[in-house]
């Protein structure tokens, strides 16, 4: 069949992409934003794609959608090619992204969830009982009959997840759908998926996001872009092992002039970052052995900063991340030092 | 096949819905009410005083009257179509942000946006009873309802509905593909009230120009809408043809129309996902 996986219907995988690149062209500027981007994703994968800002992760999701023609490869959505067969394949997928204020604000929760269901072709008495099942797992069910212009951004999230789950497509890309969720809804979020997965084995997530420990905890296996490339992939315990004989710790400092690029300058540092915390600066720094942290100390003395904490701790997919990419996510992609 | 042809009826009548909704929710239904009776007279006053002025009401240039009065409530259609068309993509890429999964869903983005065009009908055919009315009861007009021809009424209108949204896909896929497209339904909707005869015959076009507009079909919708209602004692824009031939120019000016809807629509869908416009951000 044109346009197909080559792989057998029952092997196939749920995503597949051969050096799939793409390049922006404007007549100032050419942007490489994905190159040679090569991926499987198994069905029933929960893949999460991590990256940071402008790393390619939402250009990825973009082209898997068919909302974006790649410039160069291929890609392959529950085996249909993205570019030839994308009709059909818009029957089998559906989008969220986080972070957006998406949504007629005129219409009521209930009306704009059924309005879709109609759009994707369901019967209606199925889709207002899909509708009724999800809203109430999600705690919706209360906010059901009142306009979408007065929900707070987080249930208009979660009415987005709705929207997304309720076609059970086999496939579902969700772009950073717990950003800027408060605890309670963003952990009601990854339930959700989770039991969404549950009750079919076949369905497939493809998840974005900016939170590690999200990705960690709900990942099978995930995929570090950087750059338009993807560096690593593998299940999050197999990306942390990368990171197992590294001594991790985390120091606090109180404010002063930049430290980072020294730190980073040190024999021994394998990977540095650092973020502010309420108004302290917190690094964590990869060091090949105990050895080295002495020499840390001194720097930090010799900066006239503070130490105010020191904790050794475990490995997390964050330290991963910074050893393979060379910064954290909440950093910016400059030589600039940070805190 | 059947099941594919439900599924998309029952998805356009709910982008129906979703357009009344949208466009009748903006104010209090008094409000609307009121504002949607008042457009129309207003319209059609401001041209009927403009063309007293000008003839001094001479009895000879009474069909013309009748010319300008019927295209002009016919043309609400147009108006009300494409500029809905226009809305509903700058609406929803910028105030809803929900273009791009009404775009990915199956239904198939053109019949969304047809349904959702389609809600104008209604405050669009209101609009032509009305105009109509003021023309009859207020302007003199000798409309009446029980020698209206509406078999070739309706028929014009048919055809006319199908042109009329194969123009607006086209105009709604070249603004899916552009970068900055506010403004663009209502240039378009004006650029085809100078070419449609509506309130002046396209013979007083420049040669080019009224060769450009005979291709068109809303003149001979407009034409057909005319003899339709007031045969015989409206002015013409075709007096050598019949009926019948301008029902021929019609449906092959709509055939054609559809064609080139259709060819602009692939390759403009295809230029927006290149570009990477579909789920662009744009201010409202």
């Amino acid at each position: 069949m044109a346009g197909t996986s080559p792989s057998s219907t029952s092997s196939r995988p749920a995503v597949e992409t051969r050096q799939l690149g793409r390049v922006y062209k404007s007549r100032k500027d050419v942007v490489v934003a994905l190159q040679g981007i090569d991926l499987s994703v198994k069905q029933g994968e929960l893949f999460g794609v991590l990256g940071p800002n402008g790393a390619g992760k939402t250009t990825l999701i973009k082209i898997l959608v068919t909302l974006l023609l790649p410039t160069s490869g291929q890609a392959w959505v529950d085996g249909l090619d993205v570019v030839k067969d994308y009709r059909a394949l818009r029957h089998r997928i559906s989008m969220v992204s986080g972070g957006e204020n998406a949504g007629y604000g005129l219409l009521r929760v209930r009306e704009q969830l059924w309005l879709f269901s109609q759009l994707y072709g369901m019967s209606s008495a199925a889709a207002r009982r899909r509708i009724d099942e999800l809203l109430e797992r999600l705690g919706l069910a209360e906010v059901g009959n009142r306009t979408i212009a007065g929900l707070s951004s987080g249930m208009r999230q979660k009415m987005s997840l709705v929207r997304g789950l309720m076609t059970d497509p086999r496939v579902i890309f969700l772009d950073e759908p717990t950003v800027a969720l408060d605890v309670g809804a963003a952990r009601d979020v990854r339930n959700e998926v989770r039991r969404w997965m549950g009750e079919d084995p076949t369905r497939t997530v493809i998840l974005t996001t900016h939170y590690m420990q999200e990705a960690d905890e709900l990942c099978d296996r995930v995929a570090i872009v950087n750059r338009g490339e993807v560096i690593a992939h593998g299940t999050p315990q197999a990306l942390k092992q990368q990171v197992d004989e590294d001594v991790i710790v985390d120091l606090q400092l109180e404010p002063g002039r930049p430290l980072l690029d020294a730190l980073r300058a040190i024999e021994g540092v394998g990977a540095a970052s650092a973020r502010e915390e309420d108004g302290i600066d917190r690094f964590s720094l990869l060091l090949a052995d105990d050895a080295v942290l002495p020499r840390v100390l001194t720097t930090v003395e010799g900066s006239g900063r503070r130490v105010t904490g020191l904790v050794r701790r475990q490995p997390t997919l964050e330290d991963a991340f910074v050893k393979l990419v060379g910064r954290s996510l909440h950093e910016e992609d400059s030589s600039g030092d940070g805190a | 096949m059947g099941l594919a042809i439900v599924r998309g009826w029952q998805g356009y009548w709910v982008a129906v819905r979703l357009g009344w909704a949208i466009s009748s929710n903006w104010t209090r239904p008094f409000l609307f009410i009121v504002y949607s009776i008042l457009r129309p007279i207003s319209m059609a006053l401001i041209l009927a005083v403009m063309y007293t002025v000008i003839t001094h009401n001479s009895a000879a240039a009474r069909p013309y009257l009748a010319f300008l009065i019927i295209g002009t409530a016919f043309w609400s259609f147009i108006q009300e179509g494409v500029s809905e068309f226009a809305t509903g993509i700058l609406e929803d890429r910028g105030r809803y942000h929900m273009l791009k999964y009404t775009y990915l869903a199956p239904l198939g983005f053109p019949v969304f946006l047809v349904g959702r065009a389609s809600s104008k009908l209604a405050s669009a055919s209101a609009s032509v009873v009305i105009v109509l009315l003021v023309g009859t009861f207020a302007l003199g007009l000798p409309i009446n309802p029980l020698t209206i021809d509406y078999p070739l009424l309706v028929l014009a209108c048919l055809l006319a509905f199908v042109a009329i949204m194969a123009f607006s896909i086209t105009l709604s896929m070249v603004l899916l593909a552009g970068r900055d497209s506010h403004g663009y339904g209502e240039i378009m909707a004006q650029f085809l009230y100078l070419f449609s005869g509506a309130i002046f015959p396209i013979s007083l076009l420049p040669g080019p120009l009224a060769w450009l507009a005979s291709l068109s079909p809303l003149g001979y919708w407009l034409e057909l809408c005319r003899r339709a209602i007031l045969h015989g004692r409206v002015y013409e824009m075709f007096p050598q043809l019949s009926d019948g031939e301008v029902l021929a120019r019609l449906v092959a000016a709509v055939a054609g129309t559809v064609v080139l809807g259709y060819f602009t629509y692939l390759l403009s869908d295809r230029m927006a996902r290149r570009r990477g416009y579909i789920d662009m951000e744009s201010s409202w």
